[in-house]
């Protein structure tokens, strides 16, 4: 009773308080309008101001409704799973091979769930090269694989028709015919197309670009004709990009759309900040996307990837050997190189290629060995960037390197002890090497120091609030004056003008590729793809972190990028070719061109079993029109998924307990 | 692959991440936006680091400080400027906790949703809570010395009267030399900033603690024969008091009977109750953060216990500080915190913002302030003389407190009005007063009565 009567005790005077605010303001809104409107009458205003003003507030509107059908899409987007083939069982029934890695076994981690005493947890894995060659591996020593009979040595290639026998349970496996093929695509289009054409999404951008213009213009007539040509060029190029996606029928175009979106803020942050540059930072944002293609192209075949890696990882350490050689010290860190009047930033390239290399195809996920090679990689990375003394970009390696780790391995209890000693190697450094550690004394502490340590942060911190919701305008703020405005306080620049919302939009804009990743990658092809993506979009939300967070004294200072929307062309290319990792794992049908179209081959084949024949074309799409959501239509019946058994590790089997959020379907099985 | 693909949720926590603290940003900048704007780099309101823009009033609508793109001019009559000094502060920013330099923000228009930028560039009227014909009354009444008075309404948080000397007149600045013992500390408002020794003031702590801790404490007497030892040190006081109640020891102030007082609550509970008492906390007064009092209570010799309790030996208090304890004493428990923005409105009068009287916690039990309520009633009766006093209904106790450097000791009068318009606690601190009746409490008459007498009619 004691106990209500002090929860009245506190509760009423609060809410008293909270009513007596609501009180006042809602009196003070009622009051603000005429107010207003008697001040618009007595006070002279001219067109120029007024229009200045409408146009702050119509751009967070616009910015708004861009971002929300994005993000409408992506949180919409169906992704079903593609059927490569089958395994058919006379006993316990049909199988679908859903990736071109699947691992088969007793456990319920496994991709196919074999539920007999005799088979192992994890046996064996099938995998395909994705273009027409499948193998399969076993993985296990207490038992045997077979091919058509033939006890298998590690690994036998198997092709459609063979006989399977795993632990002693015969099966047989069959790639899908193309006709099944050609309904699969027709249904899988249907069900992943974006819920908005694009095409409106673009209309808005342009609108929001034009009025960035006008209002530029107006602000910095002296640089109006640069200013004016480098948005036409880009908004012209990215309609070109659109055009020529649409008229290809390829609809899954929400992350370019971002990325033009957060291209937008950086012209006009350039137009803002250094309009004389700002063709330059065109040229950077058209090689971006240059690169974007290209290494979303080379992405599209997973064997010559997979080649290709090792000499990857060997450029890594080259880029980062050269910064650290032939390296200018700039803002205390070594790693600007100047090459016939261009400075490049070789970590920022370091870092796709140390994705490139890091991400693993299941292949070599087998060999424990292959971890401690990446390992050696990402220990050389921290290194060097260590003695450039560049520590957010190390900061940003590292966290990738746990990203990629972590996905590979699953292992908790190890990457801890990395993280531990990580730490422990920190703090070394900051105890024997004090003045790194005077570096970031200043963190927490800005407001103590405005005209020394903390001159930056309170000057973003300032401006930023400075600007409101709307912003005082393209061009108005004084914040640019700062050095490394636009590129390490970018988000403060944005903030002052254009207004927190666009602000926090750009931060979501980032935000979502990660949600749009996380459910695109269910049914990623190869885990090549699905480590690849994961660890670049983790790399673009870090590094937006340390961006945000450093310029507002919530992180250390350590002068890092805002994807896509810092000046710069080295972090431009880096944005863009993160971005690749993204769109190539992205596969639904016709949604990227970064994924190749398999094409199948007409062959002949005895039938197994007469129940898994087709159903007819005409029936199966009626399905597919009348909207069903289920997942594949009985093409035959597949095997039902045994109850839970013993996971890989804890946290495996915890992930497990949150399928549903992965699943379209929302749990049914 | 479905392990690979279950592992991608780190992503999504990566990402929540970002959004958390990108909502803790977004919840600083609401709270804390209007005084980053501030910050004198911010040339949409300043230029050259002079505010452009803003009008700072009285209670009464009196201006204060008036500034024309960047042109200051100050109120009309030199005591009004010299009196609001800290308060109002100077366009220069030299005195960090003026109301130009704090509320730079407000005075320029900012807010939440519009920022710093507006159409109009006439800035805003900020209404100070401070009534400036009573703190031309306490500029006075202080003469010569340095010092600070204060004095608020406990139960809405108003500072009625906020004045701290030395000062010197704004419109017209003198040449200051460093190290001129007649500015000392001019820039620094000794009512909010400072701390200073509390003399027999901070009896009225070690009373609390008393009250608290020993259950008999009212029952007992005490024996004062002009001076006692305790620990290494000799207690010394003002008179040979003989035996004395409780009451009668606050009376005449016994050191004494304190000593012995504290020596038995110890020094871990007197700090405690200091804590209690919101002595050692900062308040913020519309942002502006007071300065935390000091004690040593930790030493290991009783005497030095026992002159603490006193309030004399290492205690610093501040003066605010001092003032909302004798508020929370007035209410029974909490108090309303201080504040000294009454209002910002537009150039037409539509208010921009929102002000809510804010309660402290209870800094004291509703029992034990009863009780000391009574005895700085008798002090008042018994001791100083109500006809001091003409027509208040004064609740006090002063302070003498003595400074090693100084020859004179520093006065002190702390307390508090019943008054149904005009329920005011006060603290009054002059340098070089002497004793705490003869000096302090005849400069918080003078306040109070003009206080009274300009507090607004219900």
């Amino acid at each position: 009773m004691d106990k209500l009567f002090d929860f009245f005790n506190w509760i009423l005077p609060r809410l008293s308080w909270a009513a007596e605010g609501l009180g006042q303001f809602f009196g003070n809104l009622l009051r603000s309008i005429p107010y207003a409107l008697s001040w618009l009458f007595a006070n002279h205003v001219t067109i120029a101001e007024l229009y200045c003003l409408l146009v702050r507030w119509i751009m967070p509107v616009l910015a708004l409704m861009i971002l929300t059908s994005i993000l409408r899409s992506m949180i919409r987007v169906k992704n079903p799973k593609e059927r490569w083939g089958y395994l058919y069982s006379p006993d316990l029934g049909r199988f679908p091979v859903t990736h071109w890695e699947t691992l088969i076994g007793k456990g319920r981690n496994c991709d196919i769930v074999v539920p007999f005493m005799t088979i192992s947890k994890v046996h064996c894995a099938l995998i395909f090269d994705g273009t027409k060659k499948w193998r399969i591996h076993n993985l296990t020593e207490r038992a045997d694989v077979s091919v058509n009979g033939v006890t298998i040595d590690g690994s036998a290639p198997i092709e459609s028709g063979d006989n399977l026998t795993i632990g002693g349970v015969d099966m047989e496996f069959d790639t899908i015919s193309p006709k099944e093929a050609s309904i699969q695509a027709q249904r899988r289009l249907f069900l992943s197309q974006s819920t908005i054409t694009p095409l409106v999404t673009t209309c808005l951008l342009t609108v929001f670009q034009m009025l960035t213009v006008s209002s530029l213009i107006i602000n910095r007539p002296e640089h109006s004709g640069a200013i004016a040509t480098s948005f036409l060029i880009f908004s012209g190029v990215m309609w070109g990009y659109i055009l020529f996606n649409f008229f290809w029928s390829k609809t899954g175009l929400e992350p370019e759309i971002l990325a033009f979106f957060l291209c937008s803020l950086c012209l006009a942050v350039t137009a803002s900040s250094r309009p004389e540059s700002i063709h330059k930072q065109l040229v950077a944002i058209l090689i971006g996307m240059a690169f974007f293609l290209a290494l979303s192209w080379y992405l599209r075949s997973l064997k010559r990837v997979v080649k290709l890696r090792h000499a990857v990882a060997v450029l890594t350490c080259v880029l980062l050997c050269a910064s650290l050689i032939f390296g200018t010290l700039t803002n205390g860190a070594h790693n600007w190189i100047y090459v016939m009047g261009i400075s490049i930033q070789p970590s920022e390239l370091a870092k796709v290629c140390f994705i490139f290399a890091g991400a693993a195809s299941l292949e070599r996920l087998f060999k424990k060995r292959n971890l401690w090679g990446f390992i050696g990689l990402s220990f050389f990375c921290f290194g060097a960037l260590a003695l450039m003394s560049d520590f957010g970009t190390a900061a940003i390696f590292f966290v990738t390197f746990l990203v990629i780790a972590y996905l590979r391995s699953g292992d908790f209890a190890t990457l801890s002890l990395i993280c531990c000693s990580a730490i422990a190697a920190l703090v070394l450094v900051l105890k024997f090497k004090p003045y790194i550690a005077a570096r970031f004394s200043i963190w927490g502490h800005a407001w103590d120091d405005v005209s020394g340590a903390g001159y930056q942060q309170v000057r973003t911190m300032s401006a930023a609030a400075s600007g409101g919701m709307i912003g005082v305008g393209s061009g108005e703020g004084w914040l640019h004056k700062i050095a490394a405005a636009n590129t390490d306080l970018v988000f403060g620049m944005i903030c002052e003008e254009w207004g927190l919302i666009i602000g926090l939009l750009a931060i979501l804009g980032i935000a979502s590729l990660s949600i749009f990743t996380f459910r695109v990658v269910r049914s990623s092809r190869s885990s090549y793809y699905v480590i690849a993506s994961c660890a670049a979009v983790s790399m673009l939300v870090f590094q937006t972190m340390l961006n945000v967070f450093g310029s507002l004294d919530m992180f250390p200072l350590t002068g890092v990028t805002f994807p896509f929307v810092s000046c710069g062309g080295s972090s431009m290319l880096a944005s863009w070719g993160l971005l690749a990792f993204v769109k190539a794992a992205d596969t639904r049908q016709g949604a990227s061109f970064a994924v190749k179209k398999v094409r199948f081959k007409n062959k002949k084949r005895k039938p197994y079993r007469a129940d898994r024949e087709p159903q007819p074309v005409d029936d199966f799409f009626e399905e597919v029109l009348e909207g069903s959501d289920a997942d594949y239509p009985p093409l035959g019946k597949d095997a039902a998924e045994p109850e839970p058994g013993t996971g890989f590790n804890d946290m495996d089997d915890f992930l497990r307990d949150l399928d549903f959020l992965f699943d379209d379907k929302g749990g049914k099985r | 692959m479905k392990n690979i693909t279950r592992r991608t949720i780190i992503t999504f926590f990566l990402a929540a991440i970002l959004l958390a603290g990108t909502g803790f940003f977004v919840g600083k900048l609401f709270l804390d936006g209007s005084s980053w704007v501030s910050l004198s780099a911010n040339t949409h309101i300043y230029s050259n680091g002079v505010l452009k823009s803003g009008t700072l009033l009285d209670r009464d609508g009196k201006v204060l400080a008036a500034s024309n793109g960047g042109n200051w001019t100050f109120a009309e009559d030199s005591t009004t400027r010299k009196a609001l000094l800290h308060t109002v502060g100077v366009p220069q920013g030299t005195i960090s906790t003026g109301a130009i330099t704090k509320f730079a923000g407000k005075l320029a228009g900012y807010n939440f949703i519009m920022g710093a930028k507006h159409l109009g560039s006439s800035g805003n009227d900020l209404y100070l809570t401070v009534d400036a014909d009573v703190c031309d009354t306490a500029y006075k009444a202080l003469g010569s010395h340095k010092g600070a008075v204060g004095v608020y309404n406990y139960e809405t948080g108003e500072i009625i009267c906020m004045v701290s000397t030395p000062t010197y007149d704004p419109a017209n600045p003198p040449s200051i030399s460093e190290g001129d013992p007649n500015y000392e500390g001019v820039y620094v408002n000794r009512f909010l900033s400072s701390k200073f020794i509390p003399g027999s003031t901070f009896k009225l702590v070690t009373l609390y603690a008393a009250l608290e801790e020993i259950p008999d404490i009212q029952s007992r007497t005490f024996h004062c024969d002009g001076s006692v030892q305790i620990g290494d040190q000799v207690i010394t006081c003002t008179g040979i008091h003989g035996d004395l109640t409780l009451e009668q020891a606050l009376n005449v102030s016994c050191n004494c009977a304190f000593g012995q007082i504290a020596e038995m609550v110890g020094g871990k509970k007197l700090l405690k109750y200091a804590e209690a008492a919101g002595l050692t906390g900062s308040y913020s007064v519309n942002g502006i953060d007071t300065k935390p009092s000091s004690f040593n209570f930790d030493s290991k010799d009783q005497g030095d216990i026992a002159w603490a309790g006193v309030g004399q030996g290492k205690d610093l208090v501040n003066p605010c500080a001092m003032m909302v304890y004798m508020g929370a004493i007035a209410n029974g428990g909490k108090t309303a915190v201080p504040q000294i923005i009454s209002k910002v409105t537009l150039p037409g009068g539509l208010k921009t913002s929102i002000y809510l009287h804010k309660k402290t916690e209870p800094l004291i039990t509703e029992e034990s302030a009863a009780i000391i309520a009574r005895y700085m009633k008798s002090n008042v009766v018994n001791n100083y003389g109500e006809s001091r006093f003409p027509g208040l209904d004064i609740y006090g106790k002063t302070g003498t407190a003595q400074v090693d450097s100084a020859e004179a000791s520093n006065s002190w009068f702390a307390g508090f009005i019943r008054n149904e318009n005009a329920p005011y606690a006060f603290v009054v601190y002059a340098e070089g007063g002497g004793s705490g009746v003869s000096t302090a409490a005849k400069i918080a008459n003078t306040v109070l009565q003009a206080a009274v007498q300009n507090a607004p009619a219900e």
